[in-house]
């Protein structure tokens, strides 16, 4: 079936917004809060992020640095302070940091808790400065 | 942390607040407002959007062919909706715009307004605060399909359409009776819609152009465009016959525009069965079992499977059993949690019936979070309850069961050895009716959004009727 040009256009515009992004972390964010008055809720989400983009402020996570170390420490059993670097590529896939085709590269050292915290916030930060 | 090979185990209060808030309607709404509108800046437009609030204010085309009675309806739904009507009259009538100016002086020239400017002032007016807030009813418009589609190119996207529809004669006869009142504007009929107050009856004009030749043009070119119209709105329309009494007529278009069309969202759902011995509820909810795959939980089968399992609950329950006295509600409430909390009920949804029989245990089921999201009642009366259960018999010999009228023996030796079971006798059964109805009074009143069903048809027709009630959203009760 063709997809007619204002299809492609409203396709187009979603990307260039990043709308689906946004409305996904907006979703999880109030299905996980469960706020008593979810549009007041979203409003004041959407402010933040709306000051935030203006000033440059930290943006709203979801997962703070403590959710992080958290999740390192889960993945690092043996508590040797690094994990292996597909443990690293299956964790950014499911944070929603990396599609499942982009090459990593394998530099050969064991992924430690600096680097994977570093690699987290920088790819939050792309995808936020897309709003 | 294996996400990827591990099951995703979303917590129930998930799902159920987000059924409760109607997340997905709202979001939906949101992106379609993005979608239409294309903001350069998407932040500030959801901001304004979310302030506005208003997703669930009446948007409704009304058409019809000439003396179906849609400016009455209109009228009628605008006052009781509190929304405003929109018509080509009252749109030209407007002071303030140059485009209304404008539509005057064409049509006191040639009787139309050309259709550009129409959309024109339609989008002016919609964009004034009280109908973004409380909602518009246009009246008659769009007639042509290049109306309908410039208006949808605007963004103006109604939520419910109601075409009327009458056969010509009837509309034609119906329009020589047809009377204004110049001054409320209000269409009163010879025969049908007679005004009680005399001064009203003094004051009524003739309206031109309803001969029936004239009529029958109009009726013409109606028939020519509509057929073009219907198309633009699939899913949204309903066609009302206007060949009945007004007040039919409204009704019918007031519930409609009262409902909510079934969304795309996410749902479990968990029914809960309620109704007396012999309504039909272990076959409604196997028959829904199987159908939508969910899990059948019957209370009383539960405790049996416990006590013949020999589990630690089983062992607390026999000495009831054996007793013949009713299972204390904690412990039936545990056996249920330990049931419910699995994960195929949590993700598949669940269909429960024979518990809550009173009000305590149903505010037991409810704070420990087991909240039903359709509730139905099956309303079967005595006599038909006492012929379904009184019948019943079972063959020792092979365990068949069957039923003296629906479904007899087929040999008159196995008819000779039949039993039945002691808990099938007549008191028995009158024993637990009488119980049930004792606290459905309760219950109902608890459980405000149930369903009411008759359960005195053959089960499919019932099973139809409950899977409209799943389906379907739960109607908004009106005020």
């Amino acid at each position: 079936m063709e997809t007619s040009s204002r299809e492609l256009q409203a396709a187009e515009y979603l990307e260039k917004h990043q709308i689906k992004e946004l409305v996904s972390y907006l979703t999880s964010a109030l299905l996980f809060f469960r706020p008593e008055k979810p549009k007041e809720y979203l409003i004041s989400l959407l402010e933040r992020l709306r000051i935030a983009k203006v000033t440059g402020v930290a943006f709203p996570f979801f997962m703070d640095n403590s959710n992080i170390v958290a999740m390192f420490e889960m993945m690092d059993s043996s508590g040797r302070g690094t994990i292996s670097f597909v443990q690293y590529k299956e964790a950014l896939k499911t944070l929603g940091l990396c599609t499942e085709d982009e090459d990593l590269q394998d530099d050969g050292h064991k992924i430690t808790l600096d680097k994977f915290k570093e690699e987290v916030n920088k790819r939050m930060k792309e995808i936020w400065s897309a709003f | 942390m294996d996400a990827a090979t591990a099951p995703h185990r979303i917590p129930p209060e998930m799902p159920q607040y987000g059924e409760e808030n109607h997340i997905f309607e709202l979001m939906q709404n949101m992106l379609e407002q993005l979608l239409i509108h294309q903001p350069e800046d998407p932040i500030p437009f959801m901001i304004q959007h979310l302030h506005r609030d208003n997703d669930n204010v009446p948007r409704i085309v009304i058409l019809g062919p000439p003396a179906s009675g849609k400016t009455t309806i209109a009228m009628w739904l605008c006052k009781h909706l509190n929304s405003s009507l929109l018509t080509l009259e009252n749109l030209i009538l407007n002071e303030f715009s140059y485009t209304a100016t404008e539509a005057r002086r064409l049509y006191l020239q040639r009787k139309t307004v050309p259709s550009a400017l129409l959309v024109q002032l339609i989008q002016e007016r919609l964009a004034e605060e009280d109908c973004i807030k409380q909602g518009w009813i246009l009246d008659g418009i769009p007639e042509t399909r290049e109306q309908a589609l410039r208006i949808q190119t605007l963004g103006i996207t109604p939520r419910h359409v109601i075409v009327l529809s009458a056969p010509d004669t009837v509309l034609i006869e119906r329009n020589l009776g047809k009377r204004i009142d110049p001054q409320t504007g209000e269409i009163y009929h010879t025969t049908f819609d007679w005004p009680p107050e005399s001064e009203i009856q003094n004051r009524l004009m003739v309206p031109e152009d309803i001969s029936e030749l004239e009529t029958a043009q109009k009726l013409l070119e109606y028939h020519r465009n509509i057929v073009r119209v219907i198309p633009s709105y699939p899913k949204i329309l309903k066609v009302i016959s206007a060949d009945q009494p007004c007040v039919d007529v409204f009704y019918q278009a007031l519930t409609y525009v009262q409902s909510n069309h079934r969304t795309n969202a996410p749902f479990t759902p968990r029914v809960l069965l309620l109704g007396p011995v012999g309504s039909g509820k272990s076959l409604q909810a196997a028959l829904l079992a199987q159908k939508y795959r969910l899990v059948n939980v019957c209370c009383g089968q539960l405790l049996k499977e416990a006590v013949a399992d020999r589990t630690t609950f089983g062992e607390l329950i026999q000495p009831f059993f054996e007793k013949e006295m009713a299972v204390p509600d904690s412990l039936l409430m545990k056996v249920l949690s330990q049931r419910l909390d699995q994960q195929d009920c949590i993700q598949k949804g669940w269909v429960l019936h024979g518990v809550p029989r009173d009000l305590d245990q149903a505010h037991l089921l409810n704070s420990l979070g087991y909240n039903p999201n359709r509730v139905f009642f099956l309303n079967v009366p005595f006599d038909s309850i006492m012929e379904r259960l009184t019948l019943r018999r079972i063959d020792p010999v092979t365990g068949e069961r069957y039923h003296l009228m629906y479904k007899p023996p087929p040999t008159m030796e196995i008819q000779a050895r039949l039993l039945q079971n002691p808990k099938d006798a007549e008191e028995q059964v009158k024993l637990k009716m009488d119980l049930f109805y004792r606290n459905s009074a309760d219950l109902e009143q608890l459980y405000g959004s149930a369903i009411t069903l008759n359960g005195d048809q053959d089960p499919y027709t019932v099973f139809e009727y409950i899977e409209s009630g799943i389906i379907n959203p739960l109607p908004k009760k009106i005020p």
